[in-house]
């Protein structure tokens, strides 16, 4: 039998619980209980106090504020955001294609950021658009850019009394759009390799450029540095920033396994991207 | 550490666990349960044989600790089997030979089920999508594909 299993019924006692012992909150389960299954029939034992929340209504659901910033509570399910219409184009398609559809309906956001694998779907379009998590304890709240919680492979800033509460997300000004995961199959894959991309263009001019890589290094990767060198151009200008760009995003990657494979993968896909947008790409999703 | 009791609804009957609620929700449907079409592949969520359907949706029981089902409507294929939507995607699958081992089978009904349940005349990506994450290593997926098509006809009386 475990240390020991909570089921606080709000968030308040569930915080209570982190405060006193530390208790390991699981979400929908789909990673930690994975973590420590012993066998068919066996309970699952932990190293550590756990508590089950599941089911804390207080933390689940989407928002959109008076502002246009768009709040997901913790608790909320990939199957949820991918069915939201208002959820930033990014995030619920990496959310509509994360596993297969039950994995969708346990497996939380809150979770998959938690878990902070180099490899989770949900970060990496997270970052892309600058989203914040809001963390929460008995003392209080703070938030940070979810780049700045994820701190490595499998480690975060959570802190042992707190819990992921929201993640909030301003909105953004896109004109083009791109998302790419690479799985070795349609379905229930892991990342072998993810991108987003999003660029601002007006009259010609590239407003805002930014990209994320998932699974290509020990956290997702996004430097505002190299975003810079095509911010402010004019697209007629961008074929022959290709070389330039592509070559300094390869300079931030830093894949763990087959690297010569990502790193050509990766730098095709922006190229593509950047080339449509040179060519005069409508608007919209750059398929 | 004391037991926990969670209540919840089982194939439409109130029902209540108690024990660890780590415990997995497909040890407690098989051996406490003793509800043995829920089937264990993988024990890792991924092969859907485990499938049932929690609240509507469906979830992959091995990866479910009993603690998550406090206040669940939980449905198996001993409860489905005797819906009327059920009854017509079981005997669908029994007439357009959807069925070779059946390991996966119960898994792959529920999964249908809630596909038919949300959606009518479902298209043939919409019916590949809802049964992507149940695994089946003997048909090749067209006869049921075929199977669900013909349920769904049929419910639909054409």
């Amino acid at each position: 039998m475990s240390a020991s299993c909570y089921i606080p019924e709000n968030l308040t006692e569930a915080l209570e619980i982190r405060k006193k012992v530390h208790a390991i909150p699981l979400a929908g389960g789909t990673d930690l209980m994975v973590q420590a299954k012993r066998g068919i029939g066996i309970n699952p034992v932990f190293p550590a106090p756990i508590m089950i929340i599941t089911n804390l209504e207080e933390l689940k659901g989407i928002r959109v504020e008076e502002d246009g910033t768009l709040v997901i509570g913790a608790l909320t399910t990939s199957a949820e955001i991918a069915s939201d219409e208002r959820v930033f184009y990014h995030i619920r398609k990496a959310a509509s294609l994360m596993g297969a559809v039950s994995l969708r309906n346990s497996a939380t956001i809150g979770g998959n950021i938690a878990n902070a694998s180099p490899k989770g779907d949900l970060p990496q379009p997270l970052i892309l658009l600058d989203a914040e998590v809001v963390l929460s304890s008995i003392d209080g709240e703070r938030s940070m850019k979810v780049d700045d919680f994820i701190t490595g492979a499998k480690k975060t800033a959570l802190k042992d009394d707190e819990i992921i509460k929201e993640i909030r997300v301003r909105p953004v000004k896109a004109t083009h759009l791109f998302y790419h995961k690479i799985g070795t199959r349609r379905a229930n894959a892991i990342s072998k390799l993810s991108l987003s991309i999003l660029a601002d263009v007006e009259d010609g001019i590239v407003k805002d450029f930014r990209a994320s890589s998932g699974a290509a290094g020990n956290k997702v990767k996004r430097d505002r540095n190299v975003e810079m060198i095509l911010i402010g151009k004019h697209i007629e200008e961008l074929p022959s920033l290709v070389e330039e760009f592509t070559s300094a995003w390869d300079g931030i990657l830093s894949p763990h396994a087959m690297p010569k494979y990502r790193r050509e993968s990766t730098r095709r896909m922006l190229s593509y991207f950047l080339e449509r947008i040179a060519a005069g790409a409508e608007p919209g999703i750059i398929e | 550490m004391l037991d926990n009791k969670i209540s919840f609804t089982l194939n439409g009957k109130k029902v209540e666990f108690i024990g660890d609620p780590l415990r997995r929700l497909i040890d407690t449907l098989r051996e406490d349960f003793g509800l043995t079409g829920v089937k264990e592949g993988c024990g890792e969520g991924e092969c859907g044989a485990c499938s049932v359907i929690k609240d509507g949706k469906l979830v992959t029981s091995c990866i479910i600790p009993m603690g998550s089902v406090a206040g669940s409507d939980i449905w198996t294929i001993e409860g489905i089997r005797d819906t009327e939507l059920g009854a017509i995607i079981i005997e669908a699958f029994a007439d357009g030979g959807a069925v070779q081992c059946g390991f996966c089978i119960p898994g792959m009904v529920l999964a249908s089920y809630v596909l038919l349940s949300e959606k009518t005349n479902p298209s043939e990506l919409e019916i590949r999508e809802a049964i992507s994450g149940n695994i089946c290593r003997c048909t090749g997926y067209d006869l049921i594909v075929e199977s669900i098509r013909l349920a769904d006809s049929r419910r639909r009386g054409v």
